[in-house]
């Protein structure tokens, strides 16, 4: 019996040892960081760029920079908005992701390429402009000479706006607000659909001078 | 960690040579005795005059008037029992010399039931003055399409918090999360336990029991056991049993859901095997007034088990397998705080489809492999048990974003859990296990994700010794524990602009438990444990950074305050800037059991301090190019739980039972001297079990009737709207008070129906959930904010055994 139990001891005492080996041996320290990763939905960078349909070399420039991302620094509105009155301008942007400095990445380019998915919303002064009339479009009223001037469609025929058109008023404004918000609307967007479907990608208000 | 390991196989070794000398007290004279008892499985009542064979000799006893029988004079320590009785099923046991006496279940030859053998073996809690409830199998087969926390939510003093239907986690007196450990045989289940959003991967259907504690479990099971600990068991595998299985199938009205599963096994003198597995799958659930868009899931698990016995050794490998696709609900999401603020207010969620078995963002996909090998060797030493465990799990989880097609999370955890323990021999009435344990685990972040990764890779390693002793004087028993750990972290993390981070930081810890048990008299008893436990800060408490759903969070170690006193997160901070203690918890639980006659009285009261207690809270609204965002920190404080559950059972005819519970608990911030948040409500329940008479010619038919009250949480921190937040209503800054969103949910009236009847090897039961289609939201879910709980629902079940 004492024998027996001795082999038996051995015997599997060393398939014991064998399978523990084996279920151990594959646990490998390593010191490896993660892959670096491309940031596609990190907004740090926005500029409004007016330019004068008159007169191309005529640039209005507004930023908007959220240094840190995702971090707590506030948002910092760095440029107001100067424009001439009674003037034409065409409105486009700058959308960068600049948290890494030496390589920021143009968002702009990507929400191009998915128009259908987003469309720019606005509102401002009463009047400040004579096309479109009124204070925009975030309230939901869009109707006759108050509809915002989109130039760019998407596949569907629906607006986008990453180039509008706007006239301003031929009185000047000073401390007037401008407001432009970017929404982003997957399988939400439709002739109809309005600023408060889908979320939000980007919310800026800038202050507005006419003169 | 190879010193480690090579230290624990040294011990293993040293042991195993220790024994020749002792088995010559293993002698072959024919002196060994077995005794037990034979009950009616369905009726308790012993069973008089049974016959108890010993399977293949001429050996072999009656049993007395009282169902008691002594077979002596044995040759050799091991034997496979028969017993027999007319009117009954036979039952066939495998017993041996380390098995207390067994008590043979006997089923009634016209029942659905098995016969049964059960032994007098240590509890899993190990410490047996600690609170633990129990969930058996046959009361899991009803719960076939819940999750494991909502399958012993019905527990007093349970509940649990979750993230829609799929995601839920059991909340055990206020505590969740990384607090609460979750034992899948044997071993601490490995996953992405961080937030109120990872619900552990386990299929109950491939449990064979589910035991709750309700005390600081850490000393067996180690850190992260503060708040308790639940304990799933697999199949026994029993030896001597023959071939042996169920399927089972079931439908609900609510989700359109279906399920199946499968279980088939055996036991031979020497060897047994279990197989098994279950599909599930849901499509939307059903709020009373609306599709709860984008609620389906989908479950597909397996598992096996084979154990091959020798005398004194037991061989038990165990594999098991599951995959989850869980829908969330879609409009839970929201990256603006404007998104937000209407999404609270608006009286039906914001996006509403037609029903749909379709998983869209946001989802959640999961893999979970767990394989393990368990080595019992018995001897008059004692015994000593090797338990070898490994595990990878696989989370892959997608955001509603302009990328939805990437996943927004995607990481493999590995864990690999280790530990010898030896349950040494009663020594002056002293019992008790000595434990080593070696626990790692290695997280890793797959790439393209196209975000910073929220959790950085790491690598733990953790190093622990235990002992746990008991001594039974009188009516008294007295109990011992204590453990020391040591854990080492190994991190590795990017900063948004890419750049690495690395620290490698360890801690140390003891933990104790002091327990005491008495019998006061023949039908009370009091169970008392003082217990202490500590847990460090996990990676997402520590290292989270940005938005992850709804809010912008930052971990202890994310954020800092400047000399302006303004919050700063442009810097990784380490152990050395002392921005995070471990938690220590100190729970004092106290048991008092009364049995008599016709009535189970169950008080349990419990204190519960823990130290550095780590929670999330809103601290700001800041201003980002998406517009205004509440931002969350990471937070430690001092906190204090009190609380009791109460539990009254009478048996009013043999057919006839009742039960009535309630759970309370108390809870404060006592640093601040201020409410915590997401803490479980009052709740009051009852349930009327009632076994009809024979009709349809069924064997069997029970109607169970419960009904559960929950009070709105008068303890909800103030509530602060994200409007006013947005609007500068309200000015938050990082001293201020806590708040909610919204107001905790008014109390709700439940109402749950279930039928359960047997017709031969067939089984089945009907059950309706919330019959009247109450509308009503859960405190501890956070879906709250934006979506009522599903309506009623119909279950209808079928189980064939065999």
């Amino acid at each position: 019996m004492t024998i027996n139990l001795l082999k038996n001891v051995k015997k599997y005492g060393m398939y014991a040892l064998l399978l523990g080996g084996v279920l151990l041996a594959s646990c490998s320290d390593d010191d490896e960081a993660p892959e670096p990763e491309n940031e596609v939905e990190v907004f740090t960078d926005v500029t409004l760029i007016f330019t004068n349909t008159a007169d191309a070399s005529d640039v209005v420039k507004a930023r908007a920079k959220d240094p840190d991302g995702e971090g707590v620094q506030e948002l910092q509105i760095l440029d107001d908005i100067t424009l001439s009155a009674g003037t034409t301008y065409t409105l486009h942007y700058e959308i960068l992701n600049a948290l890494d400095a030496d390589d920021p990445e143009d968002i702009g380019a990507e929400i191009k390429a998915e128009d259908d998915e987003h469309q720019f919303f606005f509102s401002f002064s009463n009047n400040a402009f004579t096309d479109p009339e009124g204070d925009g479009n975030i309230d939901g009223n869009t109707t006759g000479a108050e509809a915002i001037n989109y130039i760019d469609t998407d596949d569907n025929g629906d607006p986008v706006g990453l180039f509008t058109s706007w006239t301003t008023s031929s009185s000047p404004l000073t401390d007037g607000s401008f407001r432009v918000r970017l929404q982003h609307q997957p399988n939400v967007k439709t002739s109809s659909s309005g600023v408060n479907d889908g979320d939000t990608d980007f919310d800026l208000t800038f202050d507005l001078d006419i003169e | 960690m190879e010193k480690y390991l090579l230290f624990g196989l040294f011990l293993f070794l040293a042991c195993l040579c220790v024994h020749p000398t002792q088995a010559t007290q293993f002698s072959d004279s024919c002196t060994y005795k077995i005794q037990g008892s034979i009950v009616d499985a369905k009726t308790k009542q012993p069973i008089p005059f049974a016959a108890v064979m010993i399977k293949n000799k001429q050996q072999g006893v009656v049993a007395d008037k009282h169902g008691k029988f002594l077979l002596d004079k044995l040759c050799g320590r091991e034997h496979t029992l028969v017993c027999s009785s007319v009117g009954y099923k036979p039952a066939t046991h495998h017993h041996d010399a380390h098995h207390k006496e067994p008590v043979i279940y006997m089923a009634p030859s016209a029942s659905e039931l098995k016969s049964v053998v059960v032994e007098g073996e240590a509890i899993v809690g190990d410490m047996q003055s600690i609170a633990l409830d129990k969930i058996d199998g046959a009361e899991l087969a009803t719960k076939a399409t819940r999750s494991l926390a909502s399958a012993i939510g019905d527990i007093q003093g349970i509940t649990f918090i979750s993230t829609g239907s799929n995601v839920q986690l059991p909340v055990i007196h206020g505590l969740y999360g990384n607090r609460i450990l979750i034992i899948n045989n044997g071993v601490k289940h490995g996953f992405q336990n961080w937030g109120s959003d990872h619900a552990p991967e386990i299929d109950i259907t491939s449990a064979d029991n589910i035991s709750v504690l309700k005390g600081a479990a850490g000393v067996r099971y180690g850190p992260e056991a503060l708040g308790g600990a639940v304990v799933v068991e697999g199949h026994p595998l029993n030896l001597s049993e023959k071939l042996h299985g169920n399927i089972a199938s079931g439908y609900q009205t609510n989700g359109k859901g279906y399920h199946t599963n499968a279980h088939l096994g055996a036991g031979y003198e020497k060897f047994s095997y279990h197989l098994g597995g279950n599909y599930l799958r849901m499509g939307d659930r059903h709020a009373p007034d609306y599709s709860l868009t984008n609620t389906g899931m989908a479950e597909r698990s397996a598992n096996a088990g084979f154990r091959y016995h020798l005398p004194q050794w037991d061989f038990k490998v165990y594999y098991s397998y599951v995959d989850q696709d869980l829908g969330l609900l879609r409009s839970s999401v929201a990256e603006s705080g404007n998104l937000f603020a209407r999404s609270l207010t608006a009286d039906e969620p914001l996006i509403i489809r037609d029903f749909s078995y379709d998983i869209n963002e946001p989802r959640q996909n999961t893999t979970h492999h767990l394989a393990n090998l368990a080595i019992d060797w018995h001897s008059d030493l004692g015994k000593l048990a090797l338990l070898l465990s490994r595990q990878i799990n696989q989370r892959q989880e997608y955001d509603v974003r302009r990328n939805a097609d990437l996943p927004i999370i995607d990481l493999d955890l590995r864990t690999t859990d280790t530990r010898l323990e030896w349950s040494h021999p009663s020594f002056g009435g002293l019992e008790g296990t000595l434990g080593l344990q070696y626990f790692s685990q290695n997280n890793d972040n797959n790439p393209g994700t196209g975000t910073t990764p929220f959790i950085p890779n790491y690598n733990t390693s953790r190093f622990s010794v235990f002992v746990i002793e008991s001594i039974q004087k009188g009516s008294n028993l007295f109990e011992l524990g204590l453990r020391l750990d040591h854990e080492y972290n190994s991190v590795r993390g990017r900063e948004t602009s890419q750049a690495i981070f690395r620290n490698d930081y360890s801690f140390t810890n003891v933990t104790a438990s002091l327990g005491f048990v008495r019998d006061l008299s023949a039908h009370w008893q009091l169970r008392t444990n003082l217990g202490s436990a500590w847990r460090t800060p996990n990676m997402a408490e520590l290292y989270s950074f940005g938005q992850h759903g709804f809010k912008t969070q930052f971990g202890l170690w994310r954020y800092y305050t400047n000399e302006n006193g303004e919050l700063r997160t442009d810097r990784v901070l380490t152990e050395e800037d002392d921005a995070a203690e471990p938690e220590r918890g100190y729970k004092w639980i106290n048991e008092l059991t009364h049995q008599k006659d016709d009535h189970t009285f169950t008080l349990t009261a419990y204190a519960h301090l823990i130290d550095n207690y780590i929670f999330d809270r809103p601290v700001a609204v800041i201003g980002t190019i998406r517009g205004p965002m509440p931002v969350f920190i990471i937070d430690q404080a001092d906190a204090l739980f009190a609380g009791a559950d109460l539990t009254y059972s009478r048996t009013f005819t043999k057919n006839l039972k009742g039960t009535l519970g309630a759970s309370y608990l108390w809870s404060q911030n006592i640093r601040k001297n201020e409410t915590l948040i997401n803490q479980p409500p009052v709740n009051i329940n009852t349930e009327l079990s009632w076994k009809t008479p024979s009709f349809l010619g069924l064997d069997a038919s029970k109607l169970t009737l419960q009904t559960s009250y929950s009070f709105r949480q008068f303890q909800a921190p103030r509530t602060v709207t994200p409007g006013e937040l947005i609007s500068g209503a309200v000015e938050i800054t990082p001293d201020a008070e806590i708040f909610d969103f919204k107001d905790a949910p008014e109390g709700y009236f439940l109402g749950h129906f279930r039928w359960e009847w047997g017709l031969g090897s067939l089984g089945g039961q009907v059950e309706i959930r919330n019959i009247l289609n109450t509308p009503y939201r859960d405190y501890l879910n956070q879906m709250r904010y934006f979506a009522d709980e599903p309506g009623r629902n119909f279950l209808f079940t079928i189980n064939y055994k065999f």
